[in-house]
């Protein structure tokens, strides 16, 4: 038997590769939910990080805080609905809030702060059938580089008409309202501002400013802070973030009114940590936890009326808002008619 | 310690080796004696590649049975039979050392290090490479590769080793010092061995049996001397010695001969075992002899001792002549040893028989 | 039955009986009594707890127990072996998906069966084992019919390698693309496939007759073959400077070659933003200077072809110089001796020996340049390529999964045709080099035309490169790049301060957690990348079996998909039982395993082909089995692609952010996320900060891997050292 003296070492092989199963097997046991809320966050990591101590501190239960886009975090949500391992959707824009709603992603829950909020995050709770509310508001708005307008001797941005001004050509940059939330936004206010037909004439004339369509929506405000392009259409906050940041940049709220995402917070359907996720939802809603947002440079619009309005934040009262119809032009089907409509008429000439 | 043989016999029973449909080796059975040579040869393609790599295990037979010294090994993977191979382009580890090539089978067979180097080391003594051991593969010639690879066959004692055109890249002349000294060393060590070769020379010089493959089966199977003096076939005639091929007619059997008739002339050639009819003459060429063209009665006479010639091509070889023939049963081509007396070319002549390395073959 | 199926019979008998069989407790609904005694192995808890169907995996099991213990059965047992591994698998994975959490997973069954008193679980550790068991049962089983020449190692191997291809490629995979034929309501139909497919803004080639943009297809192509060619050609040029010149800096060379490898893919985006962007400092110094005006030339195909060819070029450096290396010297030196020129040589020679490693980097760079995602995001500008097209459809507005699916099949068959058309040019040829009789050529010099043209592509591509890095690493130690560039060390700190607490060290950088993570699953999954692919590549080159060529495909699957697409998959199919994986660390590695393993397997396969078969075949016949062949005669001569393999597949690892992004748990947060959050929060400070920190490390990590696993030695000379040396005897 030559063989004898191999198959010693073959069956350590074997024994190598039955390790490696075992610890694969060992470490698939998945990490306990039980006790550790899991939080799927929308703001800026900061943030994130910032309420999650917060709330770790108050109520002494662990959280894992893991920070995602809107679009993943509800394509995540989505992919999980048969076994979810997600307890909390907290933060980003409504609308991806109620579509998960919409599905019947997301639990019906009634807070006792609810007449605590300004309306807009009430109304936020309404159009969910309770299924989502809101805890911040951002409004629609203009940056741009103020280095470069002094250059060149242009005068800031100040409305929507503007932006058409022939001293803008190739200097504008919006996202991609198919690939971003913020666009959408900006596509929905214009339509609710000038009607539907006149909304698409101006953004073909807007076509021509337009140098590039981005993919994210905050992307804009980091060209026109590294003075990449002169003008940016983004959430205002995005734009005052960079300003701290020390770029030379300003913001402006449109004369003919502007609409605003309502940041939103859900309980996932089926979360295992039910009490904590509750207990974190109220958290989000105190005025205790709204301020994490300021302490964190984070200048959006608190829903809770009695909490601090950080004085950098875009004074909501000093904005024309539009009254913005999240209840239309958050349906899935609206939605879809009118980003074919902005690729047939808008993208397919684009460059 | 020494390197002492294990020499099994080696059988196999209908083995088929079929890739898709076509047949390599097609229902082949033959005995390799312990302690013998054993060639196999044939053209390329024969299928005495895969018959020599279906002994190491390299190949599974399709069907049939494989039995090395009495037991069965069919299925049994080339790892665990006892067999060791020469590779043609030798396989020697280029990253490896010439000692730590030499002692690698022992090695991975369990062997202690101090053993195996020891065992190695004797091994290149056996075959002429003591103190080559440190070098790498590619600092030593194509002769020393070609030892170094013997060796470490060698030193595992195989049951069987095996052989796959050893000498194929070597020249005439180390070839044929190598060709020796194998055979002296499977005749020292007693081992079972079983060489491949296209080369019908080194074949017959080194082989105690000789297996003549053709078409993926066995054409003949003998010792030299029987397949060059009694082929059985056309074939086997034609590939090795290279017989002059004519056509004769068997027209008698008796006591282990037959006579073959050849225009007027006829022949005693050894018994075929075939029936009265055509048959295929196969005439090696030291067995025709030449003499100058008798002229007047002594031509119709000499009808009746040979065929008359027109001298070709005559070449001087030293030691022998070499002639082209023309006649009437076809092309013929002689060796002849008589130097002193050569005809020239363009002369007539007569072509006479030795009674020996004369064969009937079926057409 | 030799000992080694002997053992793993045992082994599954221990993960049947004994073993828990369902993965922990996280998943057992909550009303459900846990199962009695800590065991909880399949057998009692098939006896005690009602899940009965658990009990008939003890057949198989028993049958295999019987041919190998009677001596009677002896001849009967590899066919009985087979069926029984068969028969185990199949009826494990069967139940396991038939069963869910909640009872009956799939609905008919509940109606042919009534209810069922409870669910159950995800596998655990002994399901784990016994379905390895039967694994190997079966294909001992194979192997003892006479398949794979009775090898029982190369069976077991085949059949690790296709079912761990099967359960974390296959399936996944699976899942997401019978999605294109979603009819919105759960249904399929090939209507709505083909009119996904055939959507005429993923074909148009208007951009050729008028001003307007092509197909989202015609994009993709493009670029990779350009992205391709590019880096084919840059690798092949760095290969040959490094191999074949008498370049003095040859170390610094493969130092910076190997830079950009190392970077996370923004990083190089936001580098090359800040030189050629329209407030670049490059572009301000040719407007300054020379008046050319300035533009944004660098949003789109241009800038997303460099950062690419910066991206990719490392990698196609990495398979050429093991092809060069390969090449017998004495095979060029035939060519001169019959006359040949240098360059007669190089053409007629080297070059048609070096075809598949040029083959094999083009394809890799052509598929990862399909499977981009980072830089077209990042540059991309109204460049639309199927990467990013596929993510907006999953995550976008629009949220489209069935069309993300239909972009992906197109995909899968961009990469498929790729793949087939390399065979097609690379043909069925020998390209063995690495012969068993030894090389005593020395390489020849280069050409002179050869040589002045890869100096002239690699060294100025070297110095960008440079440039590039200088700019990064500096980047780090800014107040606020390109604004601000006073030095300063706050991003460092931020991200990896260390302090003293009463508890001891507390490691109170920002950075830490998910450093520890990354390299945690860096390291894990480099090994084993590299194991499988060597091995995948081994069975491919030098085993013969039906169906070969479907398998290499099968390899190349997860690599086509882009890693967003992988993510969901993962999610989708991993998510519960019987397979249950997300939120742990284990996804994270299976992940990068099987999506990093198809270039492993490529280098492998390019190495391998150049290796003479009668090398293993001669290990064999001297009493090695294939593990030790593998070991002792393929590994070593294999060093090249090792390294290759380990490099690779540890930094992608470290560096790829598409794949993961949905697999990411809370606590497994990994660099790149991070970081790519700081970069969308414009602090470009920590973001480059740890970036270079990544890049430091990563850069130890492969002097590391280069030193441990070392250089092959096959005594070839080298131009320099024969020159200097006697010719040996």
């Amino acid at each position: 038997m030559k063989s004898t003296g191999n198959w010693i070492k073959s069956a350590g092989l074997g024994l190598g590769i039955l390790a490696a199963g075992a610890v694969l097997a060992a470490t698939a046991a998945p990490a306990k939910a039980q006790g550790t809320l899991t939080v799927l966050c929308g703001v800026q990591e900061e943030w994130c990080k910032a309420i999650a101590v917060a709330f770790e501190k108050k109520s002494g239960t662990a959280v894992a805080m893991s920070r995602k886009s809107a679009g993943e975090a509800l394509a995540q949500i989505r992919a999980e609905a048969a076994n979810p391992k997600t307890d909390v959707w907290w933060g980003g824009p409504g609308d991806p809030h109620l579509q998960a709603a919409e599905e019947g992603l997301t639990l019906a829950y009634e807070s006792p702060q609810f007449k605590d909020l300004q309306p807009w995050a009430q109304s936020q709770y309404k159009q969910s059938q309770g299924r989502s509310i809101g805890i911040y508001a951002g409004a629609l708005g203009f940056t741009y580089n103020t280095e470069l307008l002094a250059k060149r001797k242009i005068q800031a941005p100040k409305c929507w008409a503007d932006l058409l001004r022939p001293e803008f050509k190739e200097e504008i940059q919006i996202a991609n309202p198919n690939a971003s939330g913020t666009a959408y936004t900006a596509l929905a206010t214009l339509v609710q501002i000038l009607g539907e037909d006149k909304a698409f004439d101006y953004l073909k004339k807007l076509n021509d400013n337009v140098n590039q369509y981005t993919k994210s929506g905050s992307a804009p405000a980091a060209a026109v802070a590294r003075s990449e392009t002169l003008v940016g259409v983004i959430f205002m906050h995005d734009g005052i973030n960079q300003k701290i940041n020390g770029f030379p940049v300003d913001v402006a709220a449109p004369c003919e009114g502007t609409g605003y995402e309502i940041g939103s917070v859900s309980i996932i359907k089926g979360s295992k940590n039910l009490d904590a996720a509750k207990a974190f939802y109220e958290f989000a809603l105190s005025p205790e936890g709204q301020a994490t947002g300021a302490e964190t440079k984070q200048f959006q619009m608190p829903s809770n009326r009695k909490s601090a309005t950080p004085p950098e934040a875009p004074n909501l009262e000093a904005i024309r808002l539009i009254d913005y119809n999240f209840q239309k032009y958050g349906t899935a089907e609206e939605r879809k008619r009118l980003l074919s409509r902005w690729d047939a008429e808008i993208k397919s000439v684009a460059r | 310690m020494s390197i002492a043989s294990k020499a099994a016999g080696v059988e196999f029973r209908n083995v088929t080796r079929r890739y898709n449909t076509v047949a390599a080796v097609d229902d082949v059975s033959f005995t390799i004696e312990a302690g013998t040579l054993v060639t196999l040869l044939g053209p390329s393609g024969c299928g005495k590649t895969t018959t020599l790599r279906m002994i190491a295990g390299l190949e599974m037979a399709t069907s049939g049975t494989i039995l090395i010294g009495g037991k069965d090994v069919t299925r049994l993977p080339a790892t665990d039979r006892n067999v060791t191979m020469v590779f043609q382009s030798y396989a020697l580890f280029p990253h490896m050392t010439v000692a730590d090539n030499v002692a690698y089978g022992l090695v991975v067979s369990g062997v202690r290090k101090r053993d195996a180097a020891a065992k190695a080391a004797e091994g290149l003594e056996l075959v002429g490479l003591g103190g080559y051991g440190q070098r790498l593969p590619s600092e030593l010639s194509g002769g020393q590769q070609q030892r170094v690879a013997v060796a470490r066959a060698l030193v595992l004692e195989p049951e069987v080793l095996l052989f796959d055109e050893p000498l194929s890249n070597l020249d005439a002349k180390l070839r044929r010092k190598m060709r020796d000294d194998i055979r002296e060393l499977q005749q020292k060590l007693g081992l079972t061995s079983v060489y491949v070769t296209h080369d019908q020379e080194e074949a017959l010089a080194v082989s105690d049996r000789i297996i003549v493959m053709n078409k993926s089966v066995i054409a003949q199977s003998g010792t030299p001397d029987e397949l060059y003096r009694r082929p059985k076939n056309r074939f086997v005639a034609d590939f090795i010695g290279g017989a002059n091929l004519i056509d004769g007619e068997l027209v008698g059997r008796s006591g282990g001969t037959a006579t073959v008739a050849l225009g007027r002339l006829t022949l005693s050639v050894p018994d075929p075992g075939l029936p009265a009819g055509e048959v295929l003459l196969a005439i090696r060429p030291n067995a025709i002899r030449l003499r100058p063209a008798p002229v007047g009665s002594a031509a119709d006479n000499a009808a009746s001792e040979g065929i008359p010639v027109t001298v070709r091509k005559a070449t001087y070889l030293g030691s022998h002549m070499e002639y082209g023939l023309a006649s009437e049963f076809g092309d013929l081509f002689v060796v002849d040893p008589n130097v002193s007396n050569p005809v020239p070319a363009g002369a007539s002549a007569l072509a006479t028989f030795t009674g020996d390395g004369i064969a009937a073959v079926g057409r | 039955m030799r000992p080694r199926s002997a053992i793993w019979l045992a082994l599954g008998w221990v993960g049947f009986a004994l073993l828990p069989w369902f993965a922990g407790g996280g998943t057992q609904p909550a009303l459900e009594p846990p199962a009695p005694g800590p065991a909880g192995s399949a057998l009692i808890d098939g006896l005690t707890n009602g899940r009965w169907w658990l009990l008939p995996i003890a057949l198989p099991l028993l049958l295999a127990l019987a041919v190998t213990a009677l001596p009677r059965l002896r001849p009967r047992q590899p066919a009985a072996l087979l069926a029984a591994g068969a028969f185990g698998l199949a009826w494990v994975a069967v139940q396991g998906f038939a069963i869910g959490l909640d009872g009956w997973a799939w609905g008919w069954l509940g109606s042919l069966f009534g209810p069922l008193p409870r669910g159950q679980g995800g596998y655990g550790i002994g399901a784990v084992l016994t379905v390895l068991s039967f694994l190997f049962l079966m294909t001992s089983g194979f192997a003892g019919l006479g398949f794979m020449k009775g090898d029982r190692f190369t069976a077991g191997a085949i059949g690790l390698v296709l079912a761990a291809i099967a359960a974390f490629v296959f399936l996944p995979v699976g899942y997401v693309l019978s999605g294109a034929g979603d009819t919105g309501d759960g249904g399929f139909s090939l209507v709505a496939l083909a009119g996904r497919i055939a959507a005429p803004d993923i074909w148009r080639l208007s951009c050729l007759t008028e001003a307007k943009a092509c197909g989202v297809v015609w994009n993709s192509v493009f670029l990779a073959v350009l992205t391709g060619i590019a880096t084919t050609l840059l690798g092949l040029a760095f290969a040959l400077v490094a191999v074949r010149t008498g370049f003095r800096a040859k170390k610094l060379l493969r130092l910076l070659t190997v830079l950009p490898i190392i970077t996370p893919p923004f990083v190089i985006s936001l580098a090359v933003i800040l030189l050629f962007g329209r407030n670049g400092t490059v572009t301000l110094a040719l407007s300054d200077w020379f008046g050319i005006p300035v533009s944004r030339w660098i949003y789109g195909l241009p800038g997303v072809l460099l950062t690419q060819t910066l991206a990719f070029t490392p990698i196609s450096f990495l398979v050429m110089i093991g092809v060069v290396q390969g090449i017998g010297p004495s095979l060029e030196e035939a060519a001169q001796t019959l006359r040949a020129s240098r360059w007669v040589t190089f053409r007629t020679v080297t070059w048609p020996l070096m075809r598949p490693g040029v083959a094999n980097a083009f394809l890799i760079s052509f598929i990862e340049s399909l499977a981009d995602f980072g830089n077209p995001l990042i540059l991309g500008g109204n460049l639309e390529v199927l990467s990013t097209k596929i993510y907006f459809a999953v995550v976008g507005a629009q949220n489209d999964p069935g069309r993300a699916a239909a972009l992906g099949i197109i995909l899968l068959c961009l990469c498929l045709g790729a793949f087939w058309v390399q065979r097609q040019w690379l043909g069925k040829k020998s390209y063995a080099t690495v012969g068993g009789k030894g090389d005593n050529g020395i390489p020849s010099e280069l050409p002179r035309g050869i040589r002045i043209a890869a100096y002239a592509t690699a060294l100025p591509w070297a110095a960008f490169t440079f440039i590039l890095y200088g700019l990064i690493l500096f980047g780090g130690f800014t107040e606020n790049w390109g604004r601000n560039n006073s030095l300063t060390l706050r991003h460092y700190l931020a991200a990896f301060d260390l302090s003293w607490g009463p508890g001891g060290l507390i490691w109170s950088g920002r950075a830490w957690g998910s450093l520890f993570t990354t390299i945690e699953v860096a390291a894990l999954s480099a090994p084993l990348t590299a194991a499988v692919g060597l091995l995948t590549a081994y069975l491919l080159v030098r085993q013969q079996f039906k169906g070969r060529g479907a398998f290499e495909f099968l390899t190349m699957l997860s690599f086509a998909i882009p890693g967003t697409v992988i993510g969901i998959s993962y999610i989708l199919a991993f998510n519960q039982p019987p397979i249950e994986l997300t939120g742990t660390v284990t996804i994270l590695i299976i992940c990068f395993v099987f999506r990093n393993m198809p270039v492993s397997i490529r280098a492998g396969v390019a190495a391998m082909s150049q290796i003479d078969r009668s090398l293993d075949e001669c290990s064999l016949t001297l009493g090695a089995g294939s593990v030790q062949t593998i070991r002792r005669v393929i590994l070593p001569l294999l060093r090249p692609a090792i390294v290759a393999s380990l490099v690779y597949s540890f930094v992608r690892a470290i560096t790829s952010i598409s794949a993961v992004i949905f697999l990411v748990s809370p606590k497994y947060e990994l660099a790149t996320a991070y970081i790519v959050g700081r970069v969308e929060q414009g602090d470009f400070g920590l973001a480059i900060a740890y970036s270079s920190a990544l890049i430091v490390l990563m850069s130890i990590v492969i002097a590391l891997i280069q030193f441990a696993v070392g250089e092959r030695r096959i005594g070839r000379r080298t131009a320099t050292s024969a020159t200097l040396q006697e010719k040996p005897v």
